[in-house]
């Protein structure tokens, strides 16, 4: 049957129809949505796979280890700075390889669309030894999904699903099962720690050894399945076009406006370890190759290596010669760029060609792009800088740490106030300009040490997310404990993983907590650290908190404030709301504190203004309004006030 | 035919739920279909962006993503966010412009003027001629505007026609269950509106 789905859900449905028995991951953008579909699946279906949100992507890793070890199908997913995350594990366990089929699915951000460096996960991969599947489309993500537990288990190594934004989150029919296909397998897991330990220089270098040649049966493996297209035009002028994963449908269509007939071409869905024979194969009527794949010059660096082994002194083209970016996601530009210069790059190279290599009679993408860009009027150019919801608690949290700088004599521009991933660094942004550095999950707390131990004299302030601080955030905190820095950590706790659509962690309320879990205690765990100078807030109440705030930076020691409110997004799509506020248009003067403090996006300017000399009010949209009230907190002249809702 | 369609805006306009209308109601006529939203801070206030292709050739290959000056149509619901996109349409191609601004605060607080929709307009006609200026918009817009699409569009491409009154409004019945007359109603004011359109280009 067919459905209309995205690319991460495809990885979902491509698993289900493998027969996964575990999945697990965390979430980060582009990825998200294949866990949490397998999560909806697993809630609504019986039989169904066991689905997990873990607390960081190194734990879901190792759950999906321990399941693949013992012989049962399991799927880890997560987006590349994950990878990173769970670096320790993944480096160690491809020595030891696996029983069950074990498929990683990362996503990354070619353009980052999503935040976070450009990372290129297939390098990641070399450096792991792990093989790399590069699907093209969601169609194929569905396909290779299924066919990765095979590889997997086939050649006894975890196998890495790539794919990118622009594959991730497009929605296209996809041919599929949809349904789910237990293999009802016995879990055997067998004693052998030549295998499963690293105890020991003979059992790391034999693993080594082991390694390299799993790697080896990969590359035989993948030959049969014609995962790896090239066709060849027939025609001697010797041009190879080479396209890697996502970006084959994008010259596929830039080719549909060439005439290239002449064009032999090879598409990569299999991008490591490379196919040595067929890459031996191209180089054997190949003169010109242009390599096109995005991000880092992966499969270029692959030939360039063969190319070189077998002596073969053609030219290649691509990002090392400088003609292609490394940096960016690729357009239609760039790739006629590569195209163009594929065509004339030879005509200049060889004397032998009789026919003519590719024309561009048709059309020109080349030129054709060139005429669109014209210069966009720069000056009429605007940005929307993101910002907290209506309703966020975090802007309350954010406001009373700013409030509280100014009672005490200090301010935002000479407070370092450490930010981390998440929500919770919007407050860097205007109106607050309150975090001044964003690095990785957990780094806010160990940063601030740092800051503190090179003798900065205000007081240093980490504020960080309830799921980022169990993600990473516990031990840079204990350290913080153990080691006696004097320090301000506030956790922002608003019992989701928001910023990547609201998904359960520890924190979250035990009625949102998936059958047979339970929620754990935040504050429960900083005691337990140690940590005497603690207090729970609720950001709502500015008084309370700007007062909590002030204490804690008048002790010594590490001090650790909660702040805790429900996301006002998840309340909003449970409760009806009750109260809203409303600005009195005869009593504003429109001296705008309101918005300058809050930055509200529930404010905004209207025309009713009598009383104000500017003809001009601040009024609330009753429809974004959720009641928190921060703005009634900052009005001198009584003009907020609130309304009851009926019903 | 083979049309692609950006649509730009800011979250909270119901770009998606556009979108998803637009391309559904494709893929239900038989078209190859492919979208994408790129909506990672819709929920903030942040930018969001569809992209659609469709096409009446099931063998025809292309990508998800829509390069610059490949756009054939460009539907932009807020006029700082369509400014930022004009370098998607392509020369010649058509636009639908919608009279929505949404000021940041921080332009509000600096009194720093804001691009007006002449000042769009005025941008837009330099680089076509269809251009659709949706001046006087209702509530809730991307209905609105879906109304003023489904007028336009089969003037903008013959292959577009299968957009009638009559089925989106079937389409909608059958997707939107919330608020359902409200948003025909509206869709309604859209379609006369966009038909109004069309006798002035």
């Amino acid at each position: 049957m067919k459905r209309s789905i995205i690319g991460n859900q495809a990885v979902a449905y491509g698993a289900l129809a493998a027969g996964v028995d575990v999945a697990s991951g965390y979430p980060g953008t582009p990825s998200s949505e294949a866990l949490t579909e397998l999560l909806h699946f697993s809630q609504n279906n019986n039989p169904s796979p066991y689905v997990e949100w873990s607390v960081n992507e190194k734990v879901a890793f190792e759950i999906a280890t321990g399941a693949a070890w013992a012989g049962k199908r399991a799927l880890v997913t997560m987006k590349m700075s994950g990878a990173n995350v769970a670096a320790d594990s993944i480096l160690s366990v491809a020595y030891s390889g696996t029983k069950g089929g074990l498929v990683l699915y990362i996503a990354d951000d070619p353009g980052v669309e999503a935040g976070m460096p450009e990372q290129d996960t297939r390098l990641f991969a070399q450096w792991a030894g792990l093989p790399v599947l590069e699907p093209a489309d969601p169609g194929r993500v569905y396909e290779l999904t299924r066919y990765a537990f095979e590889l997997s288990e086939k050649c006894e190594l975890p196998v890495i699903l790539r794919s990118v934004t622009s594959v991730a989150h497009a929605k296209q029919e996809v041919e599929g099962e949809y349904t789910y296909k237990p293999l009802g397998r016995k879990p055997e897991f067998e004693k052998n720690i030549f295998r499963y330990t690293k105890a020991g220089s003979a059992i790391c270098i034999a693993q080594h050894e082991a390694l390299l040649d799993r790697l080896a049966v990969v590359e035989r493996t993948v030959r049969d399945t014609g995962i790896n297209m090239m066709v060849e035009s027939g025609d001697r002028n010797g041009l190879f076009l080479v396209a890697a994963g996502a970006l084959i449908p994008y010259v596929r269509e830039a080719l549909s406006s060439w005439d290239h007939q002449n064009l032999s071409t090879l598409f990569l869905e299999s991008v490591y370890p490379l196919d040595k024979e067929l890459a031996g194969k191209m180089f054997e009527a190949a003169e010109t190759i242009l390599v096109l794949e995005e991000l880092e010059p992966f499969v270029e660096m692959q030939l360039r290596s063969e190319a070189s082994r077998l002596g073969w002194n053609g030219s290649i083209l691509g990002k090392l010669d400088g003609l292609l970016p490394r940096v960016g996601k690729y357009s239609q530009e760039v790739i006629g760029r590569g195209l163009k210069t594929l065509a004339s790059g030879m005509a200049g190279h060889s004397a032998a060609t009789s026919r003519p290599v590719v024309s561009s009679e048709r059309s020109d993408p080349g030129n054709e792009e060139s005429a669109a860009e014209q210069p966009v009027a720069a000056e009429l150019s605007v940005k929307h800088p993101i910002t907290f919801c209506a309703g966020c608690p975090h802007r309350g949290t954010f406001l009373a740490v700013n409030r509280a700088l100014k009672k005490i004599g200090l301010n935002q521009d000479n407070t370092v106030v450490t930010g981390d991933i998440g929500c919770t660094i919007l407050g860097m942004n205007p109106p607050f300009h309150t975090c001044w550095t964003e690095v990785s999950m957990g780094s806010s707390i160990g940063l601030a040490q740092g800051f503190y131990w090179a003798g900065i004299e205000n007081p240093v302030i980490a504020t960080i997310g309830d799921s980022t601080f169990f993600h990473a955030g516990i031990p840079p905190l204990v350290n913080a404990v153990q080691h006696g820095a004097n320090l301000l950590v506030i956790i922002l706790d608003n019992g989701w993983t928001s910023m990547t659509g609201f998904q359960v962690n520890p924190g979250t309320s035990e009625q949102f907590q998936a059958k047979g879990a339970r929620r754990v205690d935040i504050e429960g765990i900083v005691r337990g650290m140690g940590v005497e100078n603690l207090q729970v807030i609720g950001p709502f109440d500015q008084e309370q908190s700007i007062e909590a705030i002030i204490k804690a930076l008048q002790q010594e020691g590490v001090k650790v404030i909660i702040s805790q409110a429900e996301c006002a997004l998840t309340v909003a799509r449970r409760e009806k709301r009750t109260l809203i506020y409303q600005i009195d248009s005869q009593k504003c003067t429109f001296c705008r504190s309101c918005l300058r403090e809050t930055g509200c996006p529930a404010l905004y300017v209207t025309a009713n203004g009598k009383k104000s000399k500017h003809g001009q009010v601040m009024a609330i949209d009753p429809q974004a309004c959720t009641g928190c009230g921060l703005c009634y907190t900052c009005c001198k002249f009584d003009a907020i006030h609130e309304q009851k809702l009926g019903g | 035919m083979f049309q692609s369609i950006v649509m730009t805006g800011l979250g909270g306009q119901g770009i998606i739920t556009l979108a998803n209308l637009i391309s559904e109601y494709a893929s239900e006529n038989g078209l190859k279909v492919s979208l994408f939203n790129a909506k990672g801070m819709a929920q903030r206030g942040g930018r969001v962006t569809s992209e659609i292709r469709l096409s009446d050739d099931p063998e025809l290959d292309f990508g998800a993503r829509i390069s610059a000056g490949k756009a054939d149509i460009l539907i932009g619901m807020e006029i700082g966010e369509t400014i930022n996109s004009l370098s998607f349409l392509k020369e010649g191609g058509a636009v639908i412009l919608l009279n929505y601004a949404y000021i940041p605060t921080t332009m509000v607080l600096k009194k720093e003027p804001y691009p007006s929709f002449e000042q769009l307009t005025e941008l837009y006609s330099g680089k076509t001629k269809e251009l659709f200026a949706v001046k006087e918009p209702k509530h809730p817009y991307n209905m609105f505007l879906l109304g003023v699409f489904t007028a336009v569009a089969p003037a903008i491409d013959a292959g577009l026609s299968f957009y009638s009154k009559q089925s989106v409004e079937e389409g909608i019945a059958k997707k939107l269950k919330r608020g359902l007359e409200e948003n025909l109603q509206t869709f309604n004011g859209g379609y006369a509106y966009g038909q109004s359109l069309l006798q002035h280009v």
